[in-house]
């Protein structure tokens, strides 16, 4: 869980980390406890409501393992609370959704790993890691370097791609001298 | 991997380089110097990322402006208050300070963000050849120069000047100037 104060229609960014024991052993359903709570008159709570009457023994028959808290609460919007075996906890707004889209988060709810969803900063990824291995500043360096002053000419001279006229001159003579 | 730490100590690892300004033009000098200051030499590079490395430049007395820059070229400065502008030729700024000249070409050719200032702390820039043992002790590589440091007429010897191919004679009464060495020449030789 991240300890950032976001805004609630903020996803949090962060770098991608490890999820040690990935995979390891079986099954644990990491949704806990499921608190539903709504209003008894109020027509906004109308789908929660008929979710209690038709859905909710289903699912709770079906998941024994997840606690569910029915919180009349007069004259509120129905929201759906999930707490998590990690100590996250998720709210879902119900207002304006219908039954059948109730019933679509709370299975979407019952799947989650308890891990908040958040934004991958760098999404760099491979499936065929290196083989040669990461790359370091003092690969393909010129051996040279080890053995010679940094001070040294050499290094830092100017490799021109064309040849002063001086030099033109020099060569010339050298030939007719040779000659 | 047991070694995964260190392996990325040695991927993000900074490397000092060296660079001899001697007569190299410190405009041009500036975006090669930008290009390892940012680190975009790397092949890890993100404009987001602070992967840098540290940048010694030597003899930055010594820079050498095209044409006639160092008359012409202003440097401005402005204290905000009335009356509180001011500029200055390059030569000028140039005698006050003779690293302020490179300082101020790497400045306006790294990016404008907030890395900048993070940037700017790591270019190290001495007038002369001798810098701090603790400095240049972390030089582990040199960028090279990008222009042909010229030589001279007074540091070839009278017997290679002698030897240098002639293309022509000069008329007899044919007056040829000659520099005067410096005295600072002098003291070296």
């Amino acid at each position: 869980m991240l300890n950032v104060n976001m805004g609630s229609n903020v996803i949090p960014s962060t770098f991608l980390r490890n999820v040690m024991k990935n995979g390891i052993g079986r099954h644990v359903c990491q949704l806990q406890r499921v608190t539903l709570s709504l209003c008894k008159w109020s027509p906004g709570s109308a789908p929660a409501r008929e979710f209690v009457e038709q859905d909710m023994v289903d699912f709770t028959r079906q998941n024994p393992g997840i606690v569910f808290y029915l919180k009349p609460r007069r004259h509120r919007s129905p929201v759906l609370k999930a707490e998590y075996l990690n100590g996250y906890t998720e709210e879902i707004d119900l207002t304006k959704l219908s039954r059948e889209e109730i019933n679509h988060w709370l299975g979407l709810l019952k799947g989650r790993s308890g891990q908040q969803i958040v934004r991958l900063r760098k999404d760099f990824h491979t499936d065929t890691p290196s083989i040669q291995g990461v790359w370091n500043p003092f690969l393909f360096k010129d051996t040279e370097l080890s053995i010679k002053d940094v001070r040294d000419p050499s290094l830092s001279e100017y490799i021109s791609p064309f040849k002063s006229a001086t030099e033109k001159l020099l060569e010339l003579k050298k030939k007719s001298g040779a000659s | 991997m047991a070694h995964n730490r260190v392996i990325q100590w040695g991927a993000m690892a900074r490397t000092w380089w060296l660079y001899d300004a001697k007569f190299q033009c410190p405009y041009r000098s500036a975006e090669k110097l930008c290009m390892y200051l940012e680190g975009r030499h790397k092949p890890l590079y993100h404009p987001l990322s602070d992967v840098g490395d540290h940048v010694v430049v030597i003899n930055t007395r010594y820079v050498a402006m095209a044409e006639d820059l160092w008359r012409k070229q202003q440097y401005k400065h402005d204290t905000r208050y009335a009356g509180g502008k001011s500029s200055a030729t390059a030569w000028r700024l140039h005698e006050a300070d003779y690293t302020k000249i490179l300082y101020k070409a790497v400045y306006s050719a790294a990016p404008k963000n907030l890395l900048r200032p993070t940037i700017m702390r790591r270019l190290h820039l001495y007038p002369e050849e001798d810098v701090p043992d603790d400095i240049i002790g972390n030089v582990s590589d040199v960028i090279r120069q990008i222009q042909v440091v010229p030589k001279p007429l007074d540091s070839y010897s009278a017997q290679e000047i002698e030897e240098f191919p002639k293309l022509f004679d000069w008329p007899e009464d044919h007056v040829i100037y000659k520099r005067k060495a410096t005295t600072e020449k002098k003291e070296e030789s």
